[in-house]
C-alpha cells in the first residue's frame, strides 16, 4: 500500500489544495484603487501646474500665491476649521463622558439622537437653520414683533454663523469617536491609578486622557477636514473668501477660463492640505499601539441630585440647537409663501406632491446609484478589509493609506479630479458621459466605512478559527464563507449601511459630475434651492433626513450604538 | 442549505443591481422626430416645465411621438461652460436663455448648429428693439433666435422696505440710500452673467469712473453676496434681505404668484434679453430640438410662457388678460405690457462688454468684495 493511498484512507476529505496566489485576487483591488483614486488625484495635482494648452506652467500657482485674496481665503479656511474643532470638542467631549460614564433619565434615547444631526448634507442643514435663525427667521421675527427690536439680530451672516452652523452639525463626530474610545478604557487601569493615589482630575490627566487620545484625534481630524471642505454652509451665509467656496464657485462657472484654472489650483491645494492634516494626525496617534484586546468596561455611575436633571437638560439644549435645522426644514416643507412671520401662515402638501409624485426622479436615482454603489463597495470593501486584517500581501500599508486618504479628500476636489481625469475616452468608454460614474464616485468616496467595519469585525475573530477550518481542508473561500462571514456579517452590513447612508448625503462630487437624467436627492435639493423653490428643496430635505434616520436606526440596532469606530479617520 | 446562502444572496444582489440599472439604457427608434430631447437652460423651471409639458402634448398630437424631455437647470455661465467642455459632442440638444453674447461666442466656436426655421416664423420676429443701442431679437447669421423678452431689474420686499423707512424704489440711485445698509443682496458679476450685464449697464450709463463709485456705494449697503443671481429673489421673498438685482421671470414672478409679497422695478436702461434658443452642434436629437424651438415660437408656446412671466417675442402678443389672470398680474408687477409700443432705452453695448469681461470681474473683486468692510464704514457709517 502506497503512502498516498494510506493518506487517502486516513483523512478521506483532507486533500492538499492548490491555493490561489494572493497577488492574483489582490491585483484587481490594486488596479481599482490606482485607477479610481490615485490616478485622478495625480491628474488633479498635475492640472494645477498646467496651462490651458496643456503645457507645464507655474503661472496659475504663482497667481494664487501672489493674490492676497486667495492667501486670505487659505488663512480664513484654517481658522474656520480650527474654530469648528474647538467648538465641537467643547460640546462633544462632555456629551461623550456623560453618555459613557453616567446613568441618567433618557440616556439611551440621547445617545441615539446625538448621532442624528450629522446625517444631513451641510446645504440642507444651513438652509433649515436660516428658516429659524435667519434675519427673517422665526426667532428674529418674534424678537422684532413682540419685543420691539428695530433690527434683526445677526445670528448667521458672518464667521460666527459659519462656526455655529458647523459646530452644531459636526460635533457628533467628536462624541462618537470619544464614546468609542471611552468604552474601551479598562476599568482596572483607572482603579490601579486610584490605588496609587491618582484621583479626580489627576486620574483623568494620567490615565483617561492619554487613552482617549486616538479617539479624540481621529474625531478632531475628521471635523477639521470636513469643515475645511464644506462649501455650502459659508456660501448660504454669504462668506465666499474660503478655499472650499472658491474651489466650488470657480469650477461651476466656465465663462472666465482664468477663474476656472484657479478653481483647479484651489482644488489641488485642498487635496494636498487634506493629505497633510492626515499625516499630522497619524503622527499624533502613532503611539496608539496600546490597543486593548480585552477589557472590562468602567461601570456607569448613576448621577445624583441636581445632576440627574442637569445632564438631560444639557442634552436637551445642545440637541435642541442641533435640531433647529430639522425644525426649519419641516416648517418650510409644509409652509406656503412663508415670509416675515414666526411660523408659516398657510400650509400645503404641494411640495411633497412635486418631489415624490410628479418628479420622483431624484429619489429613484438616489436609491439606484446607492444600490449599485453598495454592491461595488461590498465586493471591494470586504476584500480590502480582509486583505488588511488577514494577509501579508505587499503594499498592504499603502492600500490602507489610500483608503484613509479617500476619507480625507474633499468631495469638490474628487469631483474636479474625475471631471479632468475621465473626460477623455478610456478603453473606449468616456466615463464622465456614462451613468456609471455616479455610483462609481459614490462607491469610491464611501468605501472606507465598509473597509473599516470589515477590518474591525475581523479583528474580533481569532484567526485560530479560520486556521482550524483550513486544517480540515477548507479552501480559503470556503473558510471565509463558512467561518468568518457568519461571525462578521453584522459588522459588514453595518459598514455597508453606513456607506449607503453617506452615499445618500453626497453632494459635492456628484453635483459636479451629474448629467441630465442622473440627478440625485441632494442634486435635486440644490436645483430646487437655486431655482428659488425652497418648499420643494425642503420637502426633498425631509425625505432625505427620514431615509437617513431609518438607515441609522438599522445600524444602531445591528451594532448596539458602537458607531464610533466607523467614523474614525485614523488608520484601521 | 446554510452553505449555499452567501451564493444566493450574491445572486439576488446581482439581479437587484441589474434590475435597478435596466431603465438607464435609453431606447431609440426611427420616428419623424426623436423621442428624446435634452434642454440645458438657466430659465426658471416654472417657465420650462409648462412649456415642455405643452410641447410633449403637441408632439403627441402632431407626430404621435412621446418625447422624453429632460431639462437641465444650470446658471448661464455653467450652461455655457458645460457646452464648451462637451466640445461638439454635447449631452444636450438645446441651449435656452441668458445673454445673446454667449450664444454669439458659442456660434463662433462652431458649437451651435443653424436653427433652420421656416421663413414664415422668422418674419414675425422683429430684428431688434431699443435705442441708442439695438438689442437683437434673432441672430442675423441664423444660429439663435429669441424665444421671448425678459427684462432685468430690481426686486424688493415692500413690508421690509417700509420697516427701514422707505416707501418705494424707482431708480438705480435709490439703492444707495443709507437706510438700506445691510439690506441689499447681490451676486458678484463673475458668478452671474445677468448681474454682469446689469453692472455693464451701470458702467456704460454712468461711465467707468462714476460707475465704479456707484458700485462701491452699493457695496457699502450690501448685506450678502449670494452665490448665484437666482438666490436674490429667494432671499428677498423670504424677507432675509430687502432689495436685490433680479430677473422677474426667474422666480420673482413665481414667488409673487405663490403668495409672497414682492415688487419689481425696471430702472432706466435696465437690460432686456431675448432669451435665445439654439440647437447645439452635434446634438443627438436635432429634429426634436428644432421642433421644440418652432413650438416655442408658435402662438401656443408664446402664450404658455407669457403666463409664466416671459414677454412675447413678437408685437402680436401683449401682456394682457382678465383681472387676476397671470398675464394681468405680470403686467401689474412690472408695469410693462409690451416692449414694442414705447421706445426701449438700451445703452448696453455687447462689444464693449465682451472686451473687458474679465477686467470688470477683477475690478469688482478688488474694489468691492475685498474692501467690503471698509466701504461700509466709508459710505454709511
Amino acid at each position: 500500500m502506497s503512502v498516498e493511498v494510506a493518506r487517502e484512507a486516513a483523512w478521506p476529505r483532507v486533500r492538499p489544495r492548490r491555493r490561489v496566489p494572493g497577488w492574483l485576487w489582490a491585483t484587481p483591488v490594486y488596479a481599482f484603487l490606482l485607477l479610481f483614486v490615485v490616478y485622478p488625484l495625480i491628474r488633479l495635482l498635475a492640472e494645477a501646474v498646467t496651462d490651458e494648452a496643456g503645457r507645464l506652467s507655474l503661472t496659475y500657482l504663482a497667481q494664487f500665491a501672489g493674490d492676497p485674496f486667495y492667501r486670505k481665503a487659505l488663512v480664513n479656511s484654517l481658522w474656520v476649521a480650527g474654530g469648528t474643532v474647538l467648538g465641537c470638542l467643547a460640546l462633544g467631549l462632555p456629551a461623550a463622558f456623560l453618555l459613557v460614564r453616567y446613568d441618567f433619565p433618557g440616556r439611551e434615547l440621547w445617545s441615539y439622537l446625538t448621532v442624528l444631526p450629522i446625517v444631513m448634507p451641510p446645504l440642507v442643514g444651513i438652509m433649515g437653520l436660516v428658516f429659524v435663525l435667519g434675519r427673517a427667521g422665526t426667532v428674529n421675527v418674534l424678537l422684532m414683533d413682540y419685543l420691539g427690536l428695530a433690527r434683526p439680530v445677526n445670528f448667521l451672516y458672518g464667521w460666527h454663523g459659519v462656526l455655529l452652523a458647523m459646530v452644531l452639525h459636526y460635533f457628533p463626530l467628536v462624541t462618537l469617536n470619544v464614546v468609542d474610545a471611552l468604552t474601551k478604557v479598562d476599568a482596572s487601569l483607572e482603579e490601579a491609578a486610584e490605588a496609587m493615589g491618582s484621583r479626580g482630575l489627576r486620574r483623568v490627566r494620567d490615565i483617561t486622557l492619554p487613552l482617549l487620545t486616538p479617539g479624540l484625534v481621529s474625531g478632531a481630524t475628521l471635523v477639521f477636514i470636513l469643515s475645511f471642505a464644506d462649501f455650502a454652509t459659508p456660501l448660504v451665509v454669504g462668506m465666499q473668501d474660503l478655499l472650499a467656496a472658491q474651489a466650488y464657485l470657480n469650477i461651476v462657472q466656465f465663462v472666465d477660463r482664468r477663474l476656472f484654472r484657479m478653481g483647479l489650483v484651489v482644488g489641488a491645494l485642498m487635496s494636498l492640505l487634506a493629505i497633510g492634516f492626515l499625516l499630522v494626525a497619524r503622527r499624533a496617534v502613532a503611539m496608539r499601539e496600546y490597543a486593548v484586546v480585552s477589557y472590562r468596561a468602567v461601570e456607569r455611575r448613576p448621577l445624583r441630585g441636581a445632576w440627574r436633571l442637569i445632564a438631560p437638560a444639557l442634552f436637551a439644549t445642545a440637541l435642541g440647537l442641533a435640531f433647529l435645522p430639522h425644525l426649519g426644514l419641516l416648517l418650510a416643507a409644509f409652509g406656503k409663501a412663508w415670509s416675515l412671520t414666526p411660523l408659516p401662515t398657510r400650509f400645503t402638501l404641494e411640495h411633497f406632491d412635486q418631489v415624490l409624485h410628479l418628479t420622483p426622479t431624484y429619489v429613484v436615482n438616489s436609491l439606484r446609484w446607492g444600490a449599485v454603489a453598495v454592491a461595488l463597495i461590498l465586493v471591494l470593501g470586504v476584500s480590502i478589509g480582509w486583505m488588511l486584517a488577514r494577509t501579508s500581501l505587499p503594499g498592504r500599508e499603502l492600500v490602507d493609506s489610500v483608503v484613509t486618504l479617500v476619507l480625507a479628500l474633499p468631495g469638490t476636489a474628487v469631483g474636479i479630479a474625475y471631471l479632468r481625469a475621465f473626460h477623455a475616452p478610456l478603453a473606449g468608454i468616456t466615463l464622465t458621459r456614462s451613468w456609471f460614474v455616479m455610483p462609481l464616485v459614490l462607491a469610491v468616496r464611501r468605501m472606507p466605512y465598509t473597509v473599516r467595519a470589515t477590518f474591525a469585525s475581523l479583528l474580533t475573530v481569532h484567526p485560530a478559527m479560520e486556521e482550524a477550518a483550513a486544517s480540515v481542508g477548507a479552501s480559503s473561500l470556503r473558510t471565509f464563507l463558512d467561518v468568518s462571514l457568519p461571525l462578521i456579517w453584522r459588522g459588514v452590513v453595518a459598514g455597508a449601511l453606513f456607506s449607503l447612508l453617506f452615499a445618500l448625503q453626497e453632494a459635492a462630487a456628484t453635483i459636479l459630475l451629474v448629467l441630465p437624467g442622473w440627478e440625485t436627492i441632494t442634486v435635486g435639493i440644490f436645483t430646487f434651492y437655486t431655482s428659488g423653490t425652497f418648499g420643494q428643496a425642503a420637502a426633498l430635505g425631509v425625505v432625505l433626513v427620514t431615509l437617513s434616520a431609518a438607515i441609522l436606526y438599522a445600524i444602531y440596532r445591528l451594532t448596539g450604538a458602537r458607531l464610533g469606530g466607523l467614523f474614525g479617520s485614523g488608520g484601521g | 442549505m446554510r452553505r449555499a446562502r452567501p451564493w444566493w444572496i450574491l445572486a439576488l444582489l446581482t439581479v437587484a443591481a441589474v434590475g435597478a440599472l435596466l431603465p438607464a439604457w435609453p431606447s431609440r427608434a426611427q420616428q419623424p422626430i426623436e423621442n428624446r430631447l435634452v434642454i440645458i437652460t438657466p430659465v426658471a423651471r416654472t417657465v420650462t416645465e409648462p412649456t415642455v409639458a405643452a410641447f410633449r402634448e403637441f408632439a403627441r398630437r402632431r407626430y404621435n411621438v412621446d418625447v422624453q424631455v429632460t431639462v437641465v437647470s444650470a446658471g448661464t455661465p455653467v450652461a455655457y461652460g458645460r457646452i464648451r467642455e462637451w466640445g461638439g459632442r454635447p449631452e444636450a440638444d438645446i441651449f435656452w436663455g441668458g445673454e445673446p453674447a454667449l450664444f454669439d461666442d458659442l456660434a463662433e466656436r462652431k458649437l451651435l448648429a443653424p436653427v433652420e426655421l421656416p421663413e414664415s416664423v422668422l418674419r414675425e420676429i422683429p430684428a431688434s428693439i431699443g435705442t441708442p443701442k439695438p438689442v437683437l431679437l434673432k441672430d442675423p447669421r441664423g444660429f439663435w433666435v429669441g424665444c421671448c423678452l425678459t427684462p432685468y431689474g430690481l426686486v424688493y420686499h415692500p413690508r421690509l422696505l417700509r420697516r427701514v423707512g422707505l416707501q418705494t424704489l424707482r431708480e438705480w440711485d435709490d439703492l444707495l440710500d443709507c437706510r438700506l445698509k445691510g439690506q441689499i443682496a447681490q451676486a458678484t458679476p463673475d458668478r452671474s452673467s445677468s448681474n454682469h450685464a446689469t453692472y455693464e449697464v451701470i458702467l456704460q450709463l454712468y461711465g467707468w469712473q462714476k460707475g465704479w463709485e456707484w458700485a462701491q456705494r452699493l457695496g457699502a449697503n450690501t448685506g450678502i453676496f449670494v452665490a448665484r443671481s437666482r438666490d436674490v429673489p429667494t432671499v428677498v421673498a423670504k424677507g432675509e434681505f430687502a432689495v436685490g438685482f433680479a430677473v422677474p421671470a426667474y422666480m420673482a414672478f413665481e414667488d409673487l404668484l405663490s403668495g409672497y409679497e414682492l415688487r419689481y422695478v425696471h430702472p432706466t436702461a435696465a437690460f432686456v434679453t431675448p432669451e435665445p434658443l439654439a440647437v447645439l452642434a452635434g446634438a443627438r436629437n436635432p429634429r426634436a430640438a428644432r421642433e421644440f424651438i418652432q413650438f416655442a415660437l408658435s402662438e401656443e408656446g408664446q402664450k404658455t410662457m407669457m403666463a409664466r412671466g416671459q414677454y412675447g417675442i413678437s408685437p402680436k402678443y401683449r401682456m394682457e388678460g382678465p383681472p387676476g389672470s397671470p398675464l394681468a398680474r405680470m403686467a401689474e408687477f412690472t408695469g410693462i405690457k409690451s416692449f414694442f409700443e414705447k421706445p426701449v432705452r438700451n445703452v448696453y453695448d455687447d462689444d464693449v462688454a465682451q472686451k473687458r469681461y474679465s477686467e470688470v470681474n477683477e475690478v469688482f473683486r478688488k474694489l468691492i468684495v475685498e474692501r467690503h468692510g471698509e466701504l461700509k464704514r466709508r459710505f454709511c457709517p
